[in-house]
């Protein structure tokens, strides 16, 4: 089991990579529903892990909400405005590989930094859900487009979801942060989806920079 | 205490109950009135017993999370009730009829007003910083809502706005006074803040005047005030310039108690303070065209008065004369409860006036005596009273505070001078009252109209006019009652005094005897008024008066308010600026031509000026950081966390 949760984790490593890398943003809308899937299945591998009736249970409600429903979400979003190809970066495709390289190294530094305060877990665990969370933090700053700041902001979830599993020894505990986390989620991407249909309304597009020119 | 909550919960079932009955205009107001006239009465009941009994009632309970808040009601706080449950009953009746036109909307406006009132009832009844932060902040912003209840307005929304710069900035002065008294002290309580060291005491006292004094409207503190009641509606104005900038003054008598900063430094601040705000705020008063704007600058003009007799106070205090600190304080704090009166009388009367003539403009109004002769009457004995005339209240207070200052002068050689300028500032003020009121009802409630509107205006509503009637006989009587309310004030003074004082002979006669020749007057009055009915039966006689020579006079070439005023505050130019804007006039036959003065408050002007400026300047520099990026604002937060992190870290 231990080996099937080191692949789901370098899977993890691989869908940040891929995901700071793209320059489409339905690859991008893949590479979320992919990295939703691993992080939903990866607690059950763990040795830890809880593999009963619950166990399984919840993880399908994961698999379903990350792996399915919010992607299916993202694909009609981006159906629906035209327009919608490109990713359109402020940060360039090398600049961004090369900080998803940095990136992975920083969240090494910072596990090893944190290692003494947490909880023993997985060994790679930490660095993943870290690596994720910068991952996400970085979609929102360094795209244009609105939609990839709601994908940055999905990306932040699951990288907080996996920063979960590895503080709860207690699996419950764990279970109810990400319910409130979920919950978050929600209404982030329901405000999310708001501004973006707004920001469509007014300027015909869905470019942020042009929310400069409203402020006061 | 049971008594005091049940009165707290009279008055928000006040605020409530009106959104029950929105389909009703008349049921929904008649519900508040009859609910805050109930908590009125109920809290008087609370705080007379209160004002009697020797173990102040408290009461402590547990706020979610573990807060817990305590209140006590001794003689002060007991004292400070009955302004705040006199008015708001009296306002409420007020409201009545002067919300009548604003259908479902009052509603609102009851709901703020029931909170404001309440929360002032538990200001005072706090005695520790967890339940006074609560209840003021409550009290803060529930008068904001108030201000700006015509928020269709552009000059509502300022107003609102000025007011809660100017109460956040207070609260914020406030906040850091506890801060650092329970830095020091290491406890929440307010009775414990007196085991501090003198030094830190002083310190905090003085924080604590400046924090409390924006609430008050002391200078150069006030300039929320003049914006605030004529945006607010009348009943608000009444509630807010009578009662919520008590509740600045209750916190430096709080303050004294518990403190009790020693030498006199602090008193001399105080006469310093009272004494600037009284006079400039009446001169400033003086030179207003805005009918409830002269009253709010006739409010700082009070704060003054009463600061004045605090100071005189607590000077008698420092320098171990209790009976100048005894005249002083019961002096200050009668004025609490006169000007509570008198000044919510003479807003009700505005409230009439803008009503029935649709202008708040002096310029614009006049003979309105005829016109509303119950509201005019009404309004002149609120002036009297506020003038310090006998036979009204107003004299009373005064004539402690005075006492108190020659008692100053005549026995302390080290502080005659501050008790000597606090008895001339007192002079000054009460001179400079007399002719800014004889403005306004001359020119106001006499003469002839000087607008159309005004020319028709009808008489206030039933209900205004009961409202304005109980409050001018509350101001005769406490004039004619005098010997018992100076005791009731010395009674509140009480807990301020080290030693307690006895009322030396002659001031006890001197007591007696206002309330006496006050009664003789109004006897005189009556008589000569009985006698001129029965010997000049039938109609007065009529005849033109002189008319300067002027073949066909009108109502424009009488004597303007403006005019009256200019040369006494033209006197005070260094410190009030009048402006006037004169089209001139020229050639043999000149075109139309205007002129147009107003007076502007230095302090506005600097704060507008210098301060206000500075820190746009400043802030402007920093402006290029909000830019409209969503993604720098994420990055934003992104480095602050980042930051946070290797913080906790290294």
């Amino acid at each position: 089991m231990s080996h099937c949760a080191d692949i789901c984790l370098a899977l993890i490593f691989l869908s940040v990579l891929l995901g700071m890398a793209a320059n489409r943003l339905m690859e991008l809308v893949k590479i979320m529903a992919f990295q939703g899937t691993i992080v939903s299945i990866l607690p059950v591998l763990l040795e830890a892990g809880q593999r009963d009736a619950a166990g399984l249970g919840f993880m399908a409600v994961m698999l379903t909400v990350k792996g399915l429903v919010m992607p299916l979400a993202l694909y009609a979003a981006i159906k629906k405005v035209a327009n919608l190809r490109e990713v359109e970066p402020f940060v360039g495709y090398r600049a961004s590989i090369f900080s998803a390289l940095a990136l992975v190294l920083a969240a090494g530094f910072i596990d090893r930094t944190l290692a003494p305060f947490m909880p023993p877990t997985h060994v790679m665990l930490m660095p993943a859900s870290i690596a994720t969370i910068g991952a996400g933090f970085f979609l929102m700053m360094a795209r244009r487009k609105a939609i990839t700041q709601v994908i940055g902001y999905l990306m932040l979830e699951n990288g907080i979801y996996l920063t979960g599993i590895a503080l709860a020894g207690e699996t419950h505990s764990q279970r109810l942060l990400e319910f409130g986390v979920l919950l978050d989620l929600l209404a982030g991407v329901m405000i999310m989806g708001i501004i973006i249909n707004r920001i469509n309304q007014t300027f015909d597009d869905v470019d942020t920079g042009m929310l400069g020119s409203l402020r006061d | 205490m049971e008594t005091f909550f049940l009165a707290i919960s009279f008055i928000i079932a006040a605020g409530v109950l009106p959104f029950l009955f929105l389909r009703s205009s008349r049921l929904m107001r008649g519900s508040a009135v009859i609910m805050t006239a109930a908590g009125g009465l109920t809290g008087l009941l609370f705080a007379a017993r209160a004002m009697t009994t020797a173990t102040p009632p408290a009461a402590t309970f547990l706020l979610p999370g573990g807060l817990r808040v305590l209140m006590q009601v001794d003689a002060v706080s007991a004292f400070f009730l009955l302004p705040i449950f006199l008015v708001a009953p009296v306002a409420a009746l007020y409201s009545f009829h002067y919300t009548r036109a604003q259908g479902p909307r009052a509603a609102a406006g009851y709901l703020f007003f029931s909170l404001l009132t309440a929360a002032m009832a538990a200001v005072v009844c706090a005695a520790d910083i967890t339940g006074f932060i609560i209840a003021w902040e409550l009290m803060s912003i529930s008068s904001f809502f108030l201000v700006i209840h015509d928020f269709g307005k552009k000059e509502s929304r300022r107003a609102g706005y000025i007011y809660l710069l100017f109460a956040q900035a207070g609260a914020m002065v406030i906040f850091a006074t506890f801060a650092l008294a329970y830095g020091k002290s290491g406890s929440l309580d307010f009775a414990s803040f007196a085991t501090m060291p003198a030094q830190a005491r002083i310190l905090v006292f003085v924080l604590a005047f400046i924090g409390f004094g924006s609430k008050a409207g002391i200078i150069p503190l006030h300039t929320w005030l003049p914006h605030a009641h004529p945006a607010a509606e009348s009943h608000v104005s009444a509630l807010m310039s009578g009662v919520m900038i008590k509740m600045g003054i209750y916190g430096m008598v709080r303050f004294y108690a518990i403190l009790r900063p020693p030498g006199p430094g602090c008193a001399m601040l105080l006469i310093l303070t009272g004494a600037v705000t009284g006079v400039l705020g009446v001169v400033l008063a003086l030179g207003q065209h805005d009918l409830k704007r002269l009253l709010a600058y006739h409010s700082v003009e009070n704060i003054g008065i009463i600061v004045l007799g605090l100071g005189i106070g607590m000077l008698g205090a420092a320098t171990g004369h209790p009976l100048m600190a005894l005249l002083g304080f019961a002096g200050g704090l009668l004025h609490v409860l006169n000007h509570a009166l008198f000044k919510s009388l003479l807003f009700m009367g505005a409230g009439s006036v803008q009503r029935g003539a649709a202008t708040l403009n002096i310029e614009q109004l006049g003979g309105l005596m005829k016109r509303m002769p119950l509201s005019g009457t009404c309004f002149l004995a609120g002036s009297l009273a506020i003038c310090g005339l006998p036979p009204f209240n107003g004299f009373v207070s005064e004539f402690l505070v005075y006492s108190g200052g020659f008692q100053g002068v005549a026995n302390s050689e080290a502080q005659m001078f501050t008790a000597l300028a606090a008895v001339i500032s007192l002079a000054v003020i009460g001179g400079l009252a007399v002719a800014c009121f004889t403005k306004v009802v001359g020119v106001v409630f006499l003469g002839e109209p000087r607008s159309e509107k005004a020319k028709i205006a009808p008489p206030a509503g039933r209900c205004m006019q009961a409202a304005m009637v109980l409050l001018a006989v509350a101001c005769l009587g406490i004039g004619l009652g005098a010997p018992w309310f100076i005791a009731l004030a010395r009674r509140a003074a009480g807990p301020l005094l080290a030693t307690p004082t006895p009322m030396p002979a002659p001031l006890d006669t001197a007591a007696y005897a206002i309330a006496l020749a006050a009664a003789g007057f109004l006897l005189l009055l009556a008589i000569l008024a009985a006698g001129r009915g029965l010997l000049a039966h039938g109609r007065p006689a009529e005849s033109a008066t002189w008319g300067c020579g002027f073949s066909s006079p009108t109502p424009r070439m009488q004597y303007t308010g403006s005019s009256f005023a200019a040369e006494i505050v033209g006197f005070y130019r260094p410190f009030v600026i009048i402006r006037r804007d004169f089209s001139g006039i020229h050639g043999l036959f000149p075109p139309l031509s205007s002129f147009r003065s107003h007076t502007i408050d230095l302090v506005e002007l600097g704060i507008r000026r210098w301060l206000a400026r500075s820190v746009m300047a400043l802030t402007g520099k920093i402006r290029w950081l909000q830019h409209g990026h969503i993604q720098l604002y994420i990055a934003y937060i992104f480095f602050a966390m980042l930051g946070l992190l290797l913080w906790l870290m290294v």
